[in-house]
């Protein structure tokens, strides 16, 4: 470390012409490395840099990565998507394993026990990933298409989704 | 200057030599007065830091404290003067300063962007934090391994190819509207912000080609001189290469020349699409 | 479930950087090969530095038809979803089968984007051929099972309006 530190106040004085012309006798002696090289095959170069790379971090990603309306909406519609089709799978093979509890009296019946909070909030959980993966589908067909392809209208369509699905899930909720 | 002004009569002359003698004693007095002290305004840096000489350390931020006063207006020249009169041991890439070279590209507070390009928060309150680009191997400090990055500019082979070359004399010709498709993509200076922004290419960076590279494999596409356009399409015809885009526009957010591999990306898209 | 998966994905480096120290400790270079050999989104890279990358065997069906199918689909489900909020399954049962389908296939296609992107055979060479075959018997199980709702029971459009009643 010290070593290092001190390397660019030496280089400077030994590469500075006027410290040179006055110590002529020294030019023979600073420039000339105390450092001893060891002869390699060039073979061994591949070897040195693979052990290098082995040592070396992942920088850091995610977690230092600006939050941006971009790449959180593409989060929020693959967490939403799942979400759905998980709940949808879910059901499916509910009802095939067991018809007899899943059928559609029960589920009605279940529901319509539930206290009013408990149903409101249900709808709310429920109608909000669903207008937003609606919503935020549209936009990427959109793109697909060609359509709204700058980083503007990828911010005002993006406003856009969130605006259609919070009104959306408030009228979902109390319908 | 009023002394420059041509006289016009005597009268007028004698006015302005009067005030040319003024105007000269006033700017000797400045040049002997105090030169104007600007109040220090210190702010911190956080910078990463990994050396390969220490291996088994792990990668740490660096606190640096300097004076915005006695620095130049961009990230990069905090950087500079940080390695000039602090610290030689901090590395980091730099050449042009004047954002055409690509060499400095890096993560300023949470986004890609190049350091010479960046202008510095003036708020003393605020840190300013310093990554290198993110999910990249590091070889030192805020220098990422480009090595994979500059392959898979290769491998789309970025050059014209044009089965029947002009006959010596003449050349292959352009129509304005042609060389118009080109542009927003020839601009690109590999910097590879917009690809190490990319959440696909965090993942999938040893089979995804990442928004960069696919934006100059459409710039070649795109050129009606190059008659090889299927060939190039139908290397990205498969599941990694290109169908990794799930358009999240980190890319375009990000770009610090202002380009749109998105749209290019989904360009692509649309052509493989039509065949 | 995502951010598992994601997290995932770094796994392989961190057995990678496990692997590296003993690597280090060997000398002879002849049985370093092993260790110094490219893993999928390891630090160490196939061929030179001035070799190009390589690219899979060109597939239309695992490239643009994939993609074209995947759009196609989910557009369709637009004037689907529009249909079944305005008439009812009951009166509809073409419909409401279609719809159950429909959205069946487009998760099944969304969960396997989820194994590509985060749990590739490449990487994970037995977790993600289990995974894969899980979700086609889970994808096909559940065709049957809404198909059976359906056509057995008041189908999934009925169920949701009067559930969103009830």
């Amino acid at each position: 470390m010290m070593s290092t530190r001190a390397l660019p106040s030496l280089r400077r004085t030994a590469f500075n012409p006027a410290f040179f012309r006055s110590h002529a006798g020294l030019r023979m002696v600073v420039p000339k490395r105390a450092l001893k090289t060891q002869s390699m095959p060039p073979s061994a170069m591949t070897e040195i840099l693979n052990k290098q790379r082995l040592n070396r971090p992942s920088s850091p990603h995610m977690t230092i990565y600006q939050p941006q309306l971009t790449w959180i909406a593409s989060i929020a519609n693959r967490f939403t998507g799942v979400g759905l089709s998980v709940l949808l799978y879910g059901f499916s093979l509910a009802y095939l394993v067991a018809p007899g509890t899943f059928d559609s009296a029960h589920i009605i019946e279940f529901v319509a026990g539930l206290p009013d909070g408990v149903k409101y909030a249900g709808k709310a959980i429920l109608a909000a990933p669903f207008t937003f993966h609606s919503f935020n589908g549209l936009r990427h067909l959109g793109w697909d298409m060609g359509k709204f392809l700058s980083v503007k209208s990828a911010y005002s369509t993006g406003y856009v989704v969130l605006g259609a699905t919070a009104l959306s899930t408030a009228y979902l909720t109390f319908m | 200057m009023s002394f420059l002004l041509p006289t016009t009569s005597a009268s007028l002359s004698g006015v302005l030599r009067r005030q040319s003698v003024r105007a000269f004693t006033s700017s000797a007095r400045v040049a002997q007065a105090e030169p104007l002290q600007k109040p220090v305004l210190m702010k911190e840096f956080k910078v990463y830091r990994w050396n390969p000489d220490e291996p088994a350390k792990k990668p740490t931020l660096q606190s640096y404290k300097i004076d915005l006063n006695q620095t130049g207006p961009m990230i990069l020249d905090a950087l500079i003067k940080i390695k000039n009169e602090m610290d030689p041991t901090l590395t980091f890439r730099r050449s042009c300063r004047e954002g055409i070279c690509g060499s400095c590209a890096m993560n300023i507070d949470g986004q890609n962007t190049l350091a010479c390009l960046c202008r510095i928060d003036r708020n003393p309150n605020k840190d300013s934090k310093i990554y290198p680009l993110p999910h990249m191997y590091i070889v030192k400090d805020l220098v990422p391994d480009l090595t994979l990055f500059y392959k898979q500019y290769k491998s789309i082979q970025p050059w014209l190819q044009n089965d029947n070359p002009p006959e010596k004399g003449t050349f292959l010709s352009l129509s304005p509207e042609d060389r118009k498709k080109l542009d927003g993509l020839y601009e690109c200076i590999l910097c590879a912000c917009c690809s190490t922004s990319c959440p696909s290419y965090w993942w999938n960076q040893d089979e995804y080609l990442g928004p960069a590279t696919l934006m100059q494999a459409y710039r070649w596409i795109a050129d009606s001189r190059d008659t090889h356009g299927e060939e190039r399409k139908e290397r990205l015809q498969n599941e990694m290469s290109l169908y990794r885009c799930h358009t999240i526009f980190n890319c375009s957010r990000t770009c610090p020349k202002g380009l749109n591999p998105a749209s290019a990306i989904a360009n692509i898209k649309l052509e493989l699409a039509a065949e | 479930m995502s951010a598992q998966l994601i997290l995932r994905s770094t796994l392989p480096r961190a057995l990678l950087s496990r692997r590296a120290l003993p690597a280090s400790a060997i000398l002879i270079r002849h049985s370093t090969t092993d260790a110094y050999a490219p893993v999928p989104g390891g630090p160490i890279y196939k061929g030179t530095v001035n070799d190009p990358t390589t690219f899979p065997p060109p597939s239309r069906v695992h490239g643009s038809y994939h993609w074209a199918f995947e759009r196609l689909l989910s557009a369709g489900l637009v004037p689907m979803t529009i249909a079944a909020f305005v008439t009812s399954g009951s009166q509809h049962p073409i419909l409401d089968g279609l719809l159950g389908v429909s959205l069946i296939v487009h998760s099944h296609i969304g969960f396997d984007t989820l194994l590509v992107d985060y749990i590739h055979k490449r990487k994970f060479p037995i977790l993600a051929p289990v995974m894969t075959w899980t979700l086609r018997t889970a994808t096909v199980a559940s065709i049957v099972g809404i198909y059976q709702f359906n056509t057995n029971d008041i189908g999934l459009t009925e169920l949701i309006t009067k559930v969103w009643t009830a």
